[in-house]
């Protein structure tokens, strides 16, 4: 599968556009792409009903009544389509704003919001760091060439802040209906926090996109002298590197990355790694495979 | 002990500057989302410690340096073996006669010129002694302290067949020579004057007081090297007459006379040839042998350049690593490179 160009002119973000489906059936009213909890009379032929069972005559199957050896009447029901709301649910503390960072997740989220729209669902952008970023809060809406915008204020958003408890906050911003959420965040936090967050989300369809730089995860030089500076402490330290250090940095970034998906498993969620830069065609073939 | 000195001490203010290194690298530094993605590692914090003090260790030894660091001029007290021997030398006209009392010719020697030789090869056997140099003429001339430099002595040994003065006072040249002994000399060995003259003269009878008086406090033995010229009365004369026998007539024997009842050890040579001269020399040798404490003046060293050296080292440390220093490059395109992480394992 490989993403979709609609040819909308949407710049440089929004061109790409990645078909997912949902897991579950969307409750609400708005027609949309998935098939939604209930009956309707359009939408997704779902199963024959005797008209006893739903005394609907409009939808008798004449063809399956007459085909029937007992002589029952059937009737059509359908699953109604309905539309959900993609949320990009974004980590802004300080260490977010590493460098590249942020023009990475600006493409996730511009593809994402590009894809809701081509899809029909709405889209809305929340942004926190220690606490809610009404700079990075687009409220939900199914308005076209949403990309760029998407894009904008998550680059114009400079991240800041050490914690990331806004991220709980953030999800009572979130529609009262389930819909899909994808949290993006380098998950540096502590597990209280992520906690916190993702119990915050439990209505909600969680994508954890983990955002990983192989840079922090020792692809460095085998040797000199490196001072790492924090991004939201400001704290130094200096790094001899060597050989042996390299190979430590990349098994302690193996270990706290299986660390994190073990997290995530326990809670049912399987995360979308974005490795360095974002790659539609990973992304494409992740949301086939959930 | 070290006399450590410096020439500036207000400069030594800026020795608070050399705090400012603990505080920064001299390092570009490289963000990263959170400082404990890196495993701690005991040799970087000591790598860290070590260009931390070379910072601290090249501002320090720049300071220092401006200030002027150096080692103060001071005293040591060393013991050498010998005598503290004062040369009393007469600058007399007439030293500059021959033996024979005539201008020196072609291969013949002053009488000056026989005592420069045979003092410079007397110092040449006594590498410990302490020396000083006074001389006498119309009045005493304070030449050179008690000292242990031989080349400043020798130095002072060879100027004295210059040419003469008038008159020969041989009461305050002693005094001069007996204030020479300093308190270093007064503190252990022996203690002598060699007085060189070729004639004699009437000391006043308040000089005479005041060597006795001097010479009760602080004795020391004395020799008298007389270069007695052919014909010119000798120390050790009989008066021929009774009538004679006066410091003015016969100032030689009452000088002789004064100095052996002044209670101390004295003894005079008479030297009427350079190799009498030597003879003396050689006696005196044998007798001044002693073990003698004494304080050796060692000049200030500087050591600005020290500093400046040593904040040279400090910075070539500090530039070796500004330049090991790697950043972390710019942000990867594909993860291929990352070893052992499959980006596609969710997938």
């Amino acid at each position: 599968m490989s993403p979709v160009t609609t040819g909308e002119p949407e710049g440089e973000y929004g061109g790409n556009v990645v078909p997912y489906r949902l897991k579950w059936r969307p409750r609400g009213v708005r027609p949309g792409a998935h098939p939604g909890q209930g009956d309707g009379g359009d939408g997704t032929f779902r199963t024959l009903v005797p008209l006893v069972a739903r005394p609907d005559p409009r939808r008798i199957d004449l063809r399956a009544s007459l085909r029937d050896p007992f002589e029952g009447v059937h009737v059509r029901t359908f699953a109604p389509r309905r539309a959900t709301t993609v949320a990009v649910l974004t980590d802004l503390s300080g260490s977010m704003g590493f460098d590249g960072t942020g023009a990475e997740v600006a493409r996730l989220a511009a593809t994402l919001a590009a894809s809701a729209a081509a899809t029909g669902d709405e889209f809305t952008l929340i942004g926190a760091g220690g606490d809610l970023r009404e700079d990075a809060f687009i409220p939900a809406t199914r308005r076209r060439g949403l990309g760029a915008q998407v894009a904008a204020a998550i680059s114009d958003a400079t991240p800041s802040g050490t914690s990331t408890r806004g991220l709980a906050t953030a999800a009572e911003r979130l529609p009262r209906r389930r819909c899909l959420v994808f949290l993006v965040s380098d998950f540096l936090m502590p597990e209280a926090d992520l906690d916190l967050t993702l119990d915050a989300l439990w209505r909600h369809d969680v994508v954890p996109v983990l955002l990983r730089d192989s840079r922090t995860e020792g692809d460095v030089p085998a040797w000199g002298l490196m001072e790492v500076a924090d991004a939201e402490t400001g704290g130094r330290r200096l790094v001899f590197m060597r050989p042996g250090l390299r190979a430590r940095w990349q098994a302690t970034a193996r270990a706290r990355i299986a660390a994190l998906e073990a997290h995530f498993v326990t809670r049912g969620y399987a995360p979308f790694h974005l490795v360095n830069r974002f790659d539609a065609d990973a992304l494409v073939a992740f949301l086939a495979g959930r | 002990m070290l006399g450590l000195d410096v020439d500036h001490p207000a400069l030594l203010f800026l020795l608070v500057l050399a705090l400012l290194p603990l505080g920064a690298l001299p390092l570009r530094g490289a963000a990263l989302p959170s400082v404990a993605l890196v495993p701690r590692d005991g040799l970087s914090i000591a790598v860290s410690l070590g260009i931390r003090l070379a910072g601290t260790f090249a501002i320090g030894a720049l300071v220092l340096g401006l200030a002027g660091l150096n080692l103060k001029a001071r005293e040591v007290e060393r013991i050498g073996s010998g005598a503290n021997l004062m040369l009393l030398i007469d600058r007399s006209a007439s030293m500059d006669n021959t033996f024979a009392d005539r201008a020196p010719g072609a291969g013949e020697e002053s009488k000056s010129a026989a005592a420069k030789r045979l003092l410079t090869e007397f110092l040449g056997r006594r590498p410990r002694d302490r020396i000083g140099i006074a001389a006498f003429s119309t009045s005493p001339i304070p030449v050179l302290p008690l000292t242990d430099h031989h080349e400043a002595v020798a130095a002072a040994v060879a100027a004295i067949d210059r040419p003469g003065l008038a008159l020969t006072d041989v009461g305050r040249g002693l005094a001069l020579a007996l204030d020479s002994f300093d308190a270093s000399a007064a503190s252990g060995g022996s203690r002598a004057i060699l007085l060189v003259s070729d004639g004699a003269a009437v000391i006043d009878p308040r000089v005479q007081a005041a060597l006795r008086d001097s010479l009760k406090r602080s004795p020391v033995r004395l020799y008298w090297l007389f270069l007695r010229t052919v014909g010119s009365p000798g120390i050790f004369d009989k008066p021929r007459v009774p009538g004679e026998d006066t410091p003015q007539a016969m100032p030689e024997r009452h000088l002789n006379l004064f100095l052996a009842s002044l209670g101390v050890p004295y003894r005079a040579f008479e030297a009427g040839s350079p190799q009498a001269v030597a003879d003396a020399i050689a006696e005196i040798d044998r007798q001044e042998s002693q073990p003698i404490p004494y304080l050796e003046r060692i000049p200030r060293r500087d050591l600005t350049r020290l500093c400046y050296g040593l904040a040279a080292a400090a910075c070539s440390l500090l530039l070796a690593a500004r330049l090991a220093e790697r950043g972390l490059g710019a942000r990867r395109r594909t993860a291929t490179d990352l070893p052992g992480i499959d980006t596609r394992r969710a997938a």
